[in-house]
């Protein structure tokens, strides 16, 4: 099994929330009832003159070791192979709220009467090629998803980069 | 939801609306006009309903990404609030009562109309208008000039038009809305009060980058927005005293003989005065009036100065709302030559106006629009309050109509004639609001039936980009001619479709504009061969090859288009006609400084204007969900200044200014510096804009000064009641 998971470059987050209404717009989250799958939360720290203010993005984070696929007495939630995602199979949901309630991100939704709605990880986009919603809306590149094993060596890549044009743009230029 | 663990493959596919055969789900290539950057959009279609938008992968502008008001097109094409059919007003004048007529009807009443006026006032008794989208306004000039009216007039009277005249004034060169800042090559940013994080996303992502490849980063600004967080140097100065700062980094750039003085000795006019003028803002000076400690102005100064190539990225309107705005920004665009940075790669180069985007592209479009030279037609709106306004822009200033109208000076205006007009963008919009109600005749073509739609005797119906064909080309090029993604909402109709409809009528002589939209984008562009054919059989657009590339240092070929054929630190055409020549520093009519007294009682500089992701002016409030993302009015206030107020966080307050009071809530942040209030512009019920005087106005552009007057802010005996 390959083990996807979102990652969130913080350094290119800006807090446009741009992700939730795609989120919103794929999966039809059009009542009130329902909260986004996605949820972006600023904060600051500091005073004037030293602040710092940063923002998160943050969905179902489809865990390795999920605590809501432990505690659902249904067995409702299951992981799919292909991609690691954790799924809920609203036929088997009771909609007790045992996985919200030990989800550690907030993750489970509950419409007024329904079962359990969550981010299902764009896996059908997965497969077809394409990022998941939010991903692929992100204006800055500061969301992104794929194979855990490559996410760390991306972003290694990218700092990697990062030093080394500095280095080159600090080195005298080269004789022509 | 699908069940996953029984995946069906084909409702799974359609569940997550994945285009195919399999689905029935067709893409169309569009493109999103909410806030005009234009980035292109894979509409996703089933059986003519629009249900997803995307942006389109490998495009040049936004490469698959949009921002979060393009994200939400769906809420926008089928929002409840569109308008189905054009109406008549049956109630008063205001009350919003209307009834459906048909299009002829509705075109032939405004026709028979507008040639009343004419026969009985003159052409210019009726004045053209023009809000949002801007892809129409060449035709609905040209429809104004060739009915005889000098009355057009648009947005941009509050709006980059302001920043264009000061890079005029100094270069004889507009420098369009980020400055012609070359952000991919340069290797300094001097980000000059501007969050394109939030007004146009994938212009901030190529800042991102360039911070990637190296490039330091200068930000200047009050906001401790996306950019000044990530900047090398925040310059957090005070609002409205840019012009201050920018003089005093001049000063520390000459002093320290960093200047191009190649450039400046061969190419400028009134160095020396402006020398002079700069040494009286020394860093220590500039801190007093500034807020920004002298030693990072001249941290800034050095580093703008000696980092080659550097550019400045300058905002549409920020640095231009302030009551001096237009010297303010002659001072910050000055550097560019001053650094010898100006029309070279990697700095500033001049952008030619057209509302077709920059593209260098050769064209015809003024000609299009002035089929009568202004000799030939009465003076326009506003040319004798803003004599420099008239000069440079060939437009009305819609800031001047109000007045114009309730006073019937210099002569009457019977009627407007707007497309997607809000009486909000002016500062005391209640008299706005008032002269449009004395109008004899107000015509307003809507997506949405919009509070000043309430106020028009007849409402035309527009349908959105997605609804209809629209040609675009970015500055890299690629041109496309969208496909109408899916049909009209109702009966509502291109905006472009409802000028031309209205030219057979007003102005039946007009042979191009009968011939239709594309015949005439094909005569604006026949200089360069631009076939709408060809565009239409490439759908997503194409990269227009083969054209020559706009070259740099195009003033020494014929010297620079100004009167001295130099860059001009003294102003020649500011001297004739009355104003300062130099980008002299004033104070904001009413600042701490200019007004003590006044600010004894209001003792809080406030801004409006900046803006926040989910929102573009008044355009997106409507959107559900993007209104829940800020579901209410806010203030943003400095810790330091809530807690001496007894102010808490979400706590309601009273936003008062000498015109007036807001009740909205106290945003508590660092976002803003102590001493600053922030306040995003036309939120429903909570308007900023309804604080600031009719004639709170930079004279030489007639641009309010919406980001520097004074306010005070205390807790609202009200904190129980529902939001405004
Ligand atoms: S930046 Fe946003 S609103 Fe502007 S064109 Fe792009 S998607 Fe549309």
């Amino acid at each position: 099994m390959t083990q996807y998971a979102f990652s969130l470059d913080v350094s290119r987050c800006t807090g446009c929330r741009a992700c939730v209404v795609a989120c919103q717009d794929q999966n039809d989250l059009e009542g009130d009832d329902l909260a986004a799958f996605r949820h972006v939360t600023t904060i600051e720290r500091g005073t004037f003159p030293d602040v710092r203010i940063a923002h998160v993005s943050l969905a179902c984070q489809h865990c390795g070791d999920a605590p809501c696929i432990a505690v659902c007495p249904t067995r409702a939630i299951v992981r799919r192979g292909a991609e690691g995602a954790v799924l809920v199979d609203e036929n088997l949901c009771i909609g007790c709220h045992s996985c919200a309630l030990v989800c550690p991100f907030g993750a489970p939704q509950f419409s007024a009467d329904g079962p359990m709605v969550k981010c299902d990880l764009c896996w059908v986009r997965l497969e077809e090629g394409l990022k998941p919603a939010c991903v692929q809306v992100c204006a800055t590149h500061a969301l992104d998803c794929r194979p855990t094993e490559s996410l760390g060596a991306k972003k290694a890549e990218a700092a990697s980069l990062r030093i080394l044009e500095t280095l080159v743009r600090t080195l005298p230029p080269e004789p022509a | 939801m699908t069940s996953p663990t029984r995946p069906d493959a084909r409702a799974a596919l359609a569940a997550a609306k994945i285009p195919g055969p399999d689905t029935g789900i067709v893409i169309r290539k569009t493109l999103c006009s909410i806030c005009e950057y234009k980035c292109l959009v894979d509409a996703h279609v089933k059986d003519g309903r629009l249900i997803k938008v995307e942006g389109s992968r490998g495009s040049p502008i936004n490469d698959g990404t949009l921002c979060s008001k393009g994200a939400a097109s769906r809420q926008w094409v089928y929002n409840p609030d569109r308008l189905q059919t054009p109406l008549l007003r049956t109630g008063e004048r205001g009350e919003g009562r209307f009834r459906p007529i048909s299009w002829d009807e509705a075109l032939d009443r405004i026709a028979e109309r507008l040639a009343g006026f004419k026969a009985e006032s003159g052409p210019e008794s009726v004045v053209f208008f023009a809000g949002y989208p801007k892809v129409m306004r060449p035709f609905l000039k040209r429809l104004t000039h060739g009915f005889g009216s000098p009355n057009y007039c648009t947005e941009s009277s509050t709006c980059f038009v302001g920043a264009n005249m000061g890079g005029y004034l100094n270069y004889g060169y507009m420098l369009g809305q980020q400055g012609g800042a070359e952000i991919d090559t340069t290797r300094c940013i001097l980000n000059w009060s501007t969050n394109h994080f939030y007004s146009q996303a994938p212009l901030g992502n190529r800042t991102f980058d360039a911070l990637d490849r190296g490039t330091k980063l200068i930000d200047v600004g009050p906001m401790l927005s996306p950019p000044a967080e990530r900047a090398d140097i925040h310059l957090r100065l005070r609002p409205g005293t840019c012009g201050a700062l920018a003089l005093s980094m001049a000063h520390v750039i000459i002093e320290e003989n960093l200047h191009d003085r190649a450039f400046v000795e061969n190419w400028t006019h009134g160095f020396d005065d402006y020398r002079e003028y700069a040494s009286k803002f020394p860093p220590a000076v500039a801190e007093q009036i500034t807020g920004v400690p002298k030693e990072k102005i001249v941290a800034a100064a050095r580093l703008y100065a000696t980092t080659k190539p550097a550019a400045i990225v300058t905002s549409a309107c920020t640095t231009i709302h302030h009551t001096n705005g237009v010297q303010n920004h002659r001072a910050i665009t000055a550097l560019i030559g001053l650094t010898g940075n100006f029309d070279r790669p990697g700095g500033n180069h001049p952008v030619p106006t057209s509302y077709y985007r920059p593209s260098g592209l050769a064209h015809r479009e003024h000609a299009f629009e002035q089929v009568k030279p202004w000799s030939e037609m009465a003076p326009r709106v506003g040319q004798d309050r803003f004599p420099v306004w008239s000069r440079i822009i060939p437009q009305a200033q819609a800031m001047a109509l109000p007045e114009q109208i309730l006073t019937g000076k210099p002569y009457p205006i019977r009627s407007v004639l707007a497309f997607g007009l809000n009486h909000r963008m002016w500062p005391a919009p209640e008299v706005t609001k008032q002269a449009l109600l004395a109008l004899d005749f107000f015509v307003d073509v809507e997506l949405f039936m919009t509070e000043t739609a309430k106020f028009a005797d007849i409402v035309l119906p527009a349908c959105s980009t997605l609804e209809r064909n629209e040609f675009s080309i970015s500055p890299s090029r690629h041109a496309i001619w969208t496909e109408q993604a899916v049909p009209p909402v109702g009966q509502s109709r291109p905006d472009i479709d409802i000028i031309l409809d209205l030219a057979k009528r007003l102005v039946p002589e007009d042979e191009l504009l009968a011939q239709g939209h594309a015949a005439c984008l094909e005569w604006i562009f026949q200089p360069a061969g631009l076939s709408i054919a060809e565009l239409a059989a490439h759908p997503g657009g194409m990269v227009l090859e083969g054209r020559p590339a706009t070259p740099y240092e195009k003033y020494k070929k014929n010297g620079f288009p100004t009167p001295t054929k130099k860059m001009e630190f003294s102003s020649t055409i500011l001297a004739e006609l009355g104003f300062d020549a130099l980008p002299v520093y004033r104070e904001p009519l009413q600042s701490p400084v200019a007004t003590p007294e006044l600010a004894k009682e209001y003792p809080l500089v406030f801004t409006t204007g900046t803006r926040l992701p989910m929102f573009i002016h008044a355009r997106t409030f409507r959107v559900p969900w993007l209104r829940k993302l800020h579901p209410e009015p806010t203030a943003d206030i400095n810790p330091v200044d809530a807690g001496a107020r007894g102010i808490t966080h979400m706590q309601w307050v009273e936003v008062s200014t000498p015109r007036g009071a807001l009740r909205v809530r106290a945003n508590v942040t660092e976002y803003v510096p102590p001493g600053v209030v922030n306040m995003i512009h036309g939120y429903p019920g909570a308007d900023a804009n309804e604080l600031i005087d009719p004639d709170y106005l930079d004279p030489v552009s007639g641009h309010p000064g919406y980001k520097s007057l004074l306010c005070e802010v205390w807790p609202h005996p009200d904190q129980e009641g529902a939001a405004p």
